[in-house]
């Protein structure tokens, strides 16, 4: 192994291995501070720099909760299996931290040295991408199963079926954006929307909407944080799990919640570009692209402090019976879509997305937006209301 | 035909607004010290921050809470607050909040002299706060008004067993400062029990006069009785006197 080799591996990944570590320590302080302010309260706002009186806004909050967790007592439960009990926060945080290299995160400073600017180009990444968080199942299982806790093993059941179900409209709906751009490139798929974005179009808006929704489930986030409910399991499938373990946990959800994200900018919301605006600029592309990572975390985190948890045959019945129909639906009208648009030989190639919106004519691309509007809207009113109760209201007989 | 979804939208607009609201507005921020005081209570300061304001500060339950707050329950006596509590503590340890409780947080020993006659009132009365509800019951079932919600809410302790057990001298709280930290309730409670003092004074002012009215009736009535049995012994004694002059004559006819 040649010393540039170890070279480049060190500059690609590194800074992924500080950025979004970081990031997710700040992300805690955030989230904490937007959910007390979104219930009148204010939030930590005390931890600042040891031993002083500098508060920083309670900064300093994350740095001493990661302390507090090394300093803990790490208790594995009698007759728990040990060793899948201390894989399990491992395996849930390596894949997590494994997709964040395709994310198309442009290093500025690989270019002073000749190094990659990515850290793992790969062609079919979209497909790694959920190939390898569908590991995270296996983690949530395996804690789950090794802490010997009923909690944990209904917490575990739960998150494999909620994942299991909301892994298909994900993948579906990331179907739509790797159609438009013909290609499952990262970079390529960022490439195409350098003049358009694909959340812009009616079945890239549809589909951005579903796959956020999959992606707040299949991290765990609210309201689908059903495996980890803690008014019903504790704390679901890391209920057994102390100190350190359980910050690796924590870590990987929120690092997994970070990859989630960033596929779902590089899918729809154009990557490092601003709207209707291509940077070429390296830096300034990097900072875009985390700006959004971290305004697709704050919308997650503003949900949480809104919506309630949904009930076990909700979750299910609105991943079958409404997300999967609709982005089903949604890959025809694309498909259909790119064809009537593609009026000249232009689309043969990857990336000539922004090119084919260019080159279409008014009319058609009015027709195809209304129509795609008026098609999907109806499709998803129609499946609401058919999954809503039919049965009339409870007639009580001895209440009023 | 609402928009799709929309009920979400709403929802996020009223936490949104909260959001921005709280930065914005210092009486929504109902967690800090003072932020709920009205504007024209000028003897506090207005919305002075966040709790504690100094480090190890401990801040008098009498004026950082509201009349209505109620935390853990105390015992109430009616002496000053220099006296000693137990010459004039309301408690007589009956022990029906000990069996009302619902967690089972009451513990009571009741209080015997040299004699081992029942003084009424508690030798012990132990709530253990770290059990505790906080659901008054015990105030409810209380005949003797002697036990009462407090407001303080400053109890956390480095001593995790002892320090969440609360004594009976910790417990022992005066009326005064019942009166301090829930004026309405505590006249409210005042005013029933001078009622039903009263009501029973008069109760009892009736009775004795009805005991009396009767004890003189019945005087009355057994002098009448005596008087009427002394007739009828004399008439008795008449007829007795007759009759064995009678029996001896039926005698005598046989």
């Amino acid at each position: 192994m040649s010393w540039e080799l170890i070279r480049d591996i060190l500059i690609t990944t590194v800074p992924l291995l500080v950025i979004f570590p970081s990031l997710f320590a700040f992300t805690t302080w955030i989230e904490r501070k937007a959910l007390a302010r979104i219930q009148n309260r204010i939030g930590p706002n005390k931890t600042g720099v040891p031993c002083t009186r500098i508060s920083l806004f309670g900064l300093g909050q994350p740095a001493a909760d990661g302390i507090k967790m090394l300093f803990k007592e790490d208790i594995v439960p009698k007759g728990a299996d040990r060793l899948f009990h201390l894989l399990a926060p491992i395996v849930a945080l390596i894949p997590a931290m494994l997709v964040l290299c395709f994310l198309p995160l442009e290093f500025p400073w690989a270019k002073f040295v000749q190094a990659p600017v990515q850290a793992f180009l790969l062609d079919g990444a979209v497909i790694f991408f959920f190939a390898i968080t569908g590991l995270n199942t296996l983690a949530v299982f395996m804690a789950g199963w090794a802490s010997r806790n009923k909690y944990s093993l209904l917490g575990g059941m739960r998150a494999i079926a909620q994942m299991v179900s909301y892994e298909i409209p994900l993948v579906l709906s990331a179907v739509v954006a790797v159609m438009a751009a013909g290609s499952l490139n990262a970079a390529e798929l960022v490439e195409s929307q350098k003049t358009f974005w694909f959340v812009f179009t009616p079945w890239g808006f549809a589909a951005f909407v579903i796959f956020f929704i999959a992606a707040l489930a299949e991290t765990n986030r609210s309201p689908f944080d059903l495996p980890e409910a803690e008014s019903e399991l504790i704390a679901g499938y890391f209920t057994e799990y102390s100190g350190f373990k359980f910050a690796l946990f924590f870590l990987g959800e929120y690092i997994a919640m970070f990859a989630i994200s960033g596929l779902a900018v590089v899918l729809f919301l154009g990557g490092g570009h601003l709207p209707f605006l291509p940077l070429e600029n390296a830096w300034l592309s990097s900072a875009v692209f985390l700006t959004k990572i971290m305004g697709i975390i704050a919308v997650m985190i503003w949900l949480r402090g809104t919506l309630p948890r949904l009930r076990v045959d909700q979750l299910m019945a609105f991943a079958w019976k409404f997300l999967l129909p609709l982005s089903i639906l949604n890959i025809f009208i694309t498909g259909a879509s790119i064809k009537l648009m593609a009026t000249s030989t232009t689309y043969a190639q990857p990336g000539m997305f922004g090119k084919l919106i260019q080159d279409a004519n008014l009319p058609t691309l009015a027709l195809l937006w209304l129509g795609g509007i008026a098609i999907l809207y109806g499709a998803a009113w129609w499946l609401d209301n058919l999954s809503r109760p039919t049965a009339r209201p409870r007639q009580y007989q001895y209440a009023e | 035909m609402s928009l799709l979804g929309g009920g979400i939208f709403k929802g996020m607009a009223v936490t949104l607004r909260n959001f921005v609201g709280s930065y914005f507005n210092k009486e929504r921020l109902v967690t800090n010290d003072y932020a709920w005081r009205p504007k024209e209570d000028a003897e506090l300061p207005q919305s002075a921050g966040e709790y504690p304001k100094e480090e190890g500060e401990q801040l008098s339950d009498t004026t950082t809470v509201t009349n209505y707050s109620r935390n853990f329950p105390m015992l109430l006596h009616d002496g000053k607050d220099g006296d000693t509590p137990m010459d004039t503590i309301r408690c007589v340890a009956c022990q029906i909040c000990e069996r009302e409780c619902p967690p089972q947080c009451i513990y009571i020993e009741k209080m015997y002299d040299e004699n081992g006659k029942y003084i009424k009132s508690p030798a012990k009365f132990d709530i253990d706060v770290s059990v505790c509800m906080s659901c008054q019951i015990c105030v409810e079932v209380c005949p003797f008004d002697a036990i009462v919600m407090n407001s303080q809410f400053e109890l956390s302790t480095p001593d995790r067993f002892g320090g969440l057990l609360l004594r009976r001298d910790d417990l022992l709280k005066s009326n005064d400062y019942y009166h301090q930290i829930h004026p309405e309730e505590a006249a409210a409670r005042d005013q029933r029990m001078a009622d039903e003092k009263a009501a029973k004074e008069a109760k009892k002012k009736a009775a004795a006069e009805a005991a009396k009215k009767k004890a003189a009736e019945k005087a009355k009535a057994e002098a009448e009785a005596k008087a009427k049995e002394a007739e009828a012994a004399q008439a008795e004694g008449a007829e007795e006197k007759s009759e064995p002059e009678g029996g001896d004559s039926k005698e005598a006819t046989e």
